[in-house]
């Protein structure tokens, strides 16, 4: 039963003025099967149709289709995204996920499963002209990209592979053919759809592992569970999925096993000892093995991982500090002491940056520029994509200070025979880096913080880690203060230590006063 | 020795200084008076390189710049000059964020190439010269106004320019500070440097200047001896400034 409101049950005021619309959306969940997927790189599942892009299509969809018409429902797709889709589950956003979910133990304590509707396997792909890489263990040592948070990744993560997330498979296999990883592990239907036809790659050995998908449901959705499970028995013994499947080149000998097992234990015969087939909960039966990948969290290994993506947002924050103050003062002095060509360009380059937003410009640099030959990889796309933007803001304050410094010191300068280049460095410079400090310290903590939009280009930042084991484990609340707790500890000594530069400046100066004052 | 020949200085269309002609023996000092907007700060910066000559020549220290150098060669002979020509501002413009003692090292350190060491003892010298010695560690801000100046004038001579131009020196000054720097500048003209004093205050040149010339809209109204133009001024616009400077 899709319980869709349960904060305002408690209030029986909000409960009279909500009456209609909680009675009218109970009735709607009865006769609506809400379910959620990520239609963003969701090809063969669920994905926009590039036709007719408004519209969306994927073997998944026609087969909730099928199972809400077995339900005697009404399919209604809620577009979602991939790494929230259990906590949007539990928020009530749908009822159902159905987006080639892999039953894990760490899902198993948060949702219910129910059968198995599709067995997968899983498969490695590498550039066209690797040879080295065979097979998983020809990976180690090398990088292994695969979509976060699935069956790939727990496996690549418990047999200690260095690997790298992505939040959609064509990232992975851009990256892929891009050189930023040596190999990408994805399960079979993505793998056939995003990979398989792309000369630059080729699969290496044959698919491994196996699992299987289900359809996640709140852990209190039991009779909705019950339901699901026979509408996916249904649909397998009358050969509708099967149809589905085969339109969409994804039938093979274990979606028949699945087949032969399901109408067998119609029939009541029993599918023999093929081994042990729990999804965490143990209900969903079957015969068709798959190995439960059942990594566990490990709290300690969390705050380790955790530990790594606050080193690394600590590189991001410097090295794009620095990259911005250089670049910086280069668009000051070009904007205010170049020829007019140079103030044009160092103008334009600020209004460009500052008018538009980070994010884009990340994305730009990450998918953007390897289409013209350069592709950096995502942290070093991150610390230049920040850098360049705070370079914007830096020229301002730095022309700021530069134009506080009075005329008068250049010409002094020029008079005691300097050079504009010394002049600047040893008269002007320190003067204005005086004035500039405190709104350059701000900066930079601002820059700490916007750190976190790499999460965009999958670089394994706080905020990243934040997510992903947010998103593994369920805890927003414990994960989320201790992750501000990390970027407190950074950034408050910062804004500490700016003060007191800020203090120790005006004190020596204080302090010469008072002398001055003290003499007659 | 300094040599101004038909010096002609326009901002766009306003001719600010109209074929000027004068000369100062070397060990001498030249007053400039004039009311405000004569163009006397402007000619200062002529002297100096700070603003590019329209018309004539000025020649000090022995590098003379002609209008009609062409920019490369001016730049050039500009650097070259500024090593015989010290100025002390009227803002005086001391780098704040160095101290006295820093302000005076900072160009032979940095430009001459001397000796940390020995530039810092002649900085001392310099300093003890102008009674500051015992505050050349103070920041310029610690230091008052007549303080700041002899910084400015120590910060000057310590690149040992022949000749030495000073803007409105005694605008910040009072009367007896104003007598001081007076006596001290005559000491500088001893030593044997060569001044132009830019000035609207005739106490200040009485005693110091030994020619002076009056300035009115960028010409010269009157240019001689120091103690004619003072006692027996030929021009009734002189005779009329000096009436209401006394």
């Amino acid at each position: 039963m899709g319980r869709l409101f349960s904060g305002p049950h408690a209030r029986p005021a909000a409960l009279v003025l909500l009456a209609p619309l909680i009675l009218f959306s109970q009735a709607r969940a009865q006769t609506t099967l809400r379910w959620g997927a990520d239609p963003s790189g969701g090809a063969p599942y669920v994905f926009a149709d590039p036709a007719h892009p408004e519209t969306y299509v994927g073997y998944e969809k026609e087969m909730v289709e099928a199972l809400a018409a077995a339900m005697g429902r009404r399919a209604e797709f809620v577009p979602s995204d991939w790494e929230t889709l259990v906590s949007s589950l539990e928020r009530g956003q749908f009822d159902v996920i159905v987006n080639g979910l892999e039953p894990t133990a760490d899902r198993a304590r948060l949702i219910l499963f129910s059968k198995p509707y599709y067995a997968f396997r899983l498969q490695i792909t590498v550039r066209r002209e690797e040879e080295k890489i065979d097979s998983l263990e020809d990976c180690r040592g090398r990088t292994v990209g695969t979509l976060v948070n699935t069956a790939a990744s727990r496996l690549l993560e418990r047999d200690g592979y260095r690997y790298k997330g992505y939040q959609d498979p064509v990232g992975a296999y851009r990256d892929l053919e891009l050189g930023r990883v040596d190999a990408v592990l994805m399960d079979v239907p993505m793998e056939m759809y995003y990979a398989r036809r792309n000369p630059r790659l080729k699969a290496a050995g044959e698919p491994f592992h196996r699992g299987a998908y289900v359809v996640g449901l709140r852990k209190t959705d039991e009779a909705l569970k019950r339901e699901v499970d026979a509408a996916v028995d249904k649909i397998i013994r009358d050969g509708t999925l099967e149809q589905i499947l085969r339109r969409w080149n994804l039938w093979d000998e274990a979606q028949a096993a699945l087949k032969v097992e399901r109408v067998q234990e119609a029939t009541g015969q029993t599918a023999g000892a093929q081994g042990e087939g729990s999804a965490g909960e143990g209900e969903t039966g079957g015969g068709v093995a798959y190995d439960l990948t059942s990594t566990t969290f490990n709290w300690g290994e969390a705050l380790v991982r955790l530990g790594r993506a606050a080193l690394i947002t600590i590189l991001l924050a410097f090295g794009a500090m620095a990259v911005a103050l250089a670049l910086g003062l280069v668009l000051a002095v070009a904007q205010a002491h170049g020829p007019r060509w140079s103030g044009w360009l160092a103008t334009a380059y600020v209004e460009f940056f500052r008018g538009t937003p980070v994010l884009v410009q990340l994305l730009f640099l990450y998918f953007g520029l390897p289409k013209l030959g350069v592709a950096m990889p995502g942290w070093l796309t991150a610390l230049v994509g920040l850098g360049l933007n705070y370079a914007a803001y830096e020229s301002q304050v730095y022309r700021a200070a530069l134009d506080a410094v009075p005329r008068g010191q250049w010409e002094a300068a020029y008079l005691l025979g300097m050079s504009p280049v010394l002049a600047f460095r040893r008269v002007i410079m320190p003067q204005a880096l005086r004035v500039a400090l405190p709104p350059m310290t701000n900066d930079f903590v601002s820059l700490f913080k916007d750190t976190s939009v790499a999460f965009a280009i999958s670089v394994w930042e706080l905020a990243t880690a934040y997510r992903e084991l947010a998103n593994a484990t369920g805890e927003f609340l414990l994960l989320g203060v201790i992750v501000s707790v990390f970027y407190l500890v950074m950034s408050l000594p910062l804004a500490h230590l700016a003060r007191r530069l800020e203090l120790r400046m005006r004190r020596r100066r204080d302090a010469s006063l008072e002398l001055a004052e003290e003499a007659p | 020795m300094i040599r101004v020949e038909n010096l002609e200085k326009s901002y766009g269309d306003v001719r600010v200084l109209k074929g000027l002609t004068f000369a100062v023996e070397p060990r001498t000092v030249l007053g400039v008076i004039g009311g405000s907007g004569s163009g006397k700060s402007t000619l200062l910066r002529c002297l100096n390189g700070l603003e590019r000559i329209d018309g004539g020549a000025v020649e000090a220290g022995g590098v003379r710049l002609e209008a009609s150098l062409g920019a490369s060669e001016y730049a050039r002979r500009v650097k070259q000059l500024r090593r015989h020509v010290g100025m002390v501002f009227q803002h005086l413009y001391l780098f704040p964020h160095l101290t006295a003692l820093g302000n005076v090292t900072e160009a032979p350190v940095h430009v001459a190439r001397v000796r940390p060491a020995e530039a810092q003892a002649r900085a001392l010298e310099l300093l003890g010269a102008v009674g500051l010695r015992e505050k050349a560690d103070r920041f310029p801000d610690a230091l008052s106004g007549g303080e700041q100046q002899r910084v400015a004038i120590a910060r000057a001579l310590a690149m040992k320019p022949e000749v030495l131009l000073f803007d409105e020196p005694t605008s910040a000054l009072d009367p007896r500070r104003t007598s001081e720097l007076r006596a001290t500048l005559r000491g500088f003209v001893r030593d044997g440097h060569t001044m132009v004093v830019v000035t609207h205050s005739m106490s200040f040149v009485d005693g110091l200047a030994d020619s002076l010339l009056y300035m009115e809209a960028g010409e010269t109204v009157e240019y001689g001896e120091a103690e004619k133009v003072l006692k027996d001024p030929r021009d009734p616009r002189t005779r009329e400034f000096l009436s209401h400077a006394r």
